[in-house]
């Protein structure tokens, strides 16, 4: 049934542009870097602590073009509503949302199960970080929105890890350390080059992509809150696995040194006013 | 922290606890000397300054960020395509009768589509996971009006007809479509000999991205400043395919043609008891309301005003709750819209 609360436009089914000429082909870079992030805090003054975070596209169209945009904000924590049974220790909601512009295709406003799907992700990537016990009795809201394209759905993810991360420590929330998300994947050119491991990954720019693994990392506690690996390796090589972790983390203490500085010069800067 | 000085409250706990005294203190200061202000540090007369960046994203059309004060709105328009065999009691539209006809095609077509999301945890109250609250609901319906209403997109852009090279032969085995319009097929020559194939629908999201009061006037600046930045490519009915087309050269997207630059301002009025009579106490104008004002007043009063061209042309009044608001003051309210259009068009372009 058609959502009544919004306005829905036409009956007749639209369809997107379909463009006459494909679009040129991504020129592959090889880099053994991830892309550069920025990243800001403290966005939205109405909520107790937020994030943006920018990735570059390594081969822009238009001067100032990005390819990932993430907001996130965090609110909390407050007191659980009176209905709510007793708890121990912090209950951590999490929200991961595309925009409607967000994706080639026009998303609706319900959530799908894909971003169900990250939200559950980032929940476990964030539950090891914060120390729940701390705040008794009460719950905190985490909500991602993305704003512009990602290409996929673990380049997002890793995305949102390292902008909540952020908007948590904005927010004042005790952490163990701040965790930090980050992507490797194994590609491969065609069938006779022998596949080869890349952080951070442009999907466009790759022929195929055998497999992903991203990874939620603390680093100064040399510890991993969540892992998510997706493919299949090739069965000779039993080391492919854990180069591919080794990768990913590479790209997780990249990430984290951004969150770091950022949140140094925050401090900073809240230092200077006061 | 035991000494008798913690009795006195700080001004922020003093806010939240008793907010309508606290700001009548400010607007109606105690010591004449100080200069009455708005808790933001605001003149009552004063607005936020806006801040616009267009362009930023890249699925979209068009897209613009709005920033005014610690409201932040982004909007992203996007274009599909509708086949007119799609819509409904569809008639085709003749140049001739243009404005005098009944037919609107923007509004009778749903060719723009607004819809305003307030659930983006942009502000406490606002949490994602539940359905439209009542003001996202009349934000969308208000935008929606004001964009049919003021006429602001020419409906001939977001005409797509069959492409040009061989459009002689495209006609011959034009369908009934031509035959229907056969009646008024001289004024068809006026326009090209051409029959409208399909019609670019415009999606027009608008996000918070922060939220602090004001919330129609600062979508509706990002409305306006993202379809101003829209660039439609140049779509044409491929009859072969019988499917629309586009064409990927960046040289052949056109902008769209808007009527105008309507900028809409709102006021709210604070008034000195919280259920007052008219005609009794002191009340203050409130422009560019912010979040905490707006929990505070009844009264608002919204006037969009299009100054592009010389002359100001109202396109817009409204008003809700209180009674305070008289003929006077609402020609106040038209002069201080016209000063925030100037300030938004300074902005926009």
């Amino acid at each position: 049934m058609a959502d009544r609360r919004r306005i829905n436009g036409p009956v007749g089914a639209t369809t997107p542009p379909i463009f006459d000429k494909p679009a040129g082909p991504a020129a592959a870079k090889t880099r053994d870097a991830i892309r550069k992030i920025f990243l800001k805090t403290g966005i939205t003054p109405s909520a107790s602590g937020s994030a943006y975070l920018e990735l570059e596209n390594p081969n822009p169209q238009r001067p100032g073009n990005t390819s990932l945009k993430l907001s996130c904000t965090v609110h909390g924590p407050r007191s659980l509503p009176r209905s709510a049974p007793f708890s121990p220790h912090i209950i951590l909601t999490t929200h991961v949302k595309y925009a409607p512009f967000a994706t080639r295709q026009r998303r609706g406003y319900l959530r799908d199960s894909s971003e169900r799907d990250l939200g559950v992700h980032l929940e476990t990537a964030l539950r090891g970080a914060i120390i729940a016990d701390r705040w008794p009795k009460s719950g905190v809201d985490i909500i991602s929105q993305k704003d512009d394209e990602g290409w996929d759905m673990m380049n997002v993810l890793s995305g949102c890890i390292t902008v909540a991360s952020a908007a948590i420590a904005d927010a004042g929330i005790d952490c163990v350390d701040t965790v930090a998300g980050g992507v490797a994947a194994l590609v491969c050119k065609d069938d006779k080059t022998a596949p080869t491991i890349v952080m951070d990954p442009v999907v466009a720019e790759h022929d195929s992509i055998l497999a992903a693994c991203c990874v939620a990392y603390l680093p100064t506690r040399d510890e991993i809150t969540n892992m998510w690996f997706k493919g299949r390796l090739p069965g000779a090589d039993m080391m492919v696995y854990d180069k591919l972790m080794e990768k990913s983390l590479v790209a997780c203490r990249c990430a984290n040194r951004v969150i770091v500085q950022e949140l140094n010069e925050t401090v900073k800067k809240g230092q200077g006013i006061s | 922290m035991t000494t008798p000085k913690s009795l006195t409250l700080s001004s922020t706990t003093f806010a939240k606890l008793s907010p309508h005294p606290y700001l009548l203190a400010n607007l109606q200061p105690a010591d004449p000397s100080t200069t009455p202000t708005r808790t933001n540090g605001r003149q009552p007369a004063q607005t936020r300054t806006p801040y616009i960046n267009t362009s930023s994203l890249s699925h979209a059309h068009g897209s613009a960020v709005v920033r005014n004060g610690d409201t932040t709105v982004i909007c992203g328009v996007r274009g599909e395509t509708i086949l007119t065999s799609a819509i409904p009691n569809y008639r085709a539209p003749s140049p001739a009768d243009g404005s005098g006809s009944s037919l609107d095609e923007a509004r009778d077509y749903d060719l723009l589509v607004p819809n305003i999301e307030l659930a983006t945890g942009c502000a406490p109250n606002f949490l994602p996971g539940v359905p439209p609250t009542t003001l996202a609901q009349t934000l969308s319906t208000r935008v929606y009006s004001l964009l049919h209403s003021s006429k602001l997109v020419d409906v001939s852009r977001l005409r797509i007809y069959p492409e040009e090279v061989g459009g002689e032969k495209n006609k011959e085995d034009n369908d009934e479509k031509m035959n229907e319009a056969d009646e008024e097929v001289d004024e068809y020559a006026v326009a090209g000999d051409k029959a409208v194939k399909a019609y670019w629908v415009l999606y027009i999201d608008v996000l918070f991205i922060s939220f602090d009061g004001n919330p129609f006037d600062t979508a509706w600046a990002a409305t306006l400043a993202a379809l101003r930045d829209t660039k439609l490519p140049l779509a044409y009915w491929d009859a072969d395919r019988e499917m629309v087309l586009c064409k990927r050269s960046q040289q052949n997207a056109t902008p769209l043609n808007l009527r105008g630059l309507p900028v809409a301002c709102t006021a709210s009025v604070f008034t000195a008891k919280e259920k007052q009579k008219k005609g009794s106490g002191s009340y203050w104008v409130l422009v560019d309301p912010d979040r905490l004002e707006e929990g505070l007043c009844d009264e608002t009063v919204t006037v969009v005003v299009d100054k592009l061209g010389g002359s100001t042309k109202i396109l817009g009044i409204s008003k809700h709750g209180g009674t305070v608001v008289g003929p006077e003051l609402m020609k106040k309210m038209v002069a201080t819209a016209e000063s925030r259009w100037d300030q938004i068009h300074a902005a926009i372009e």
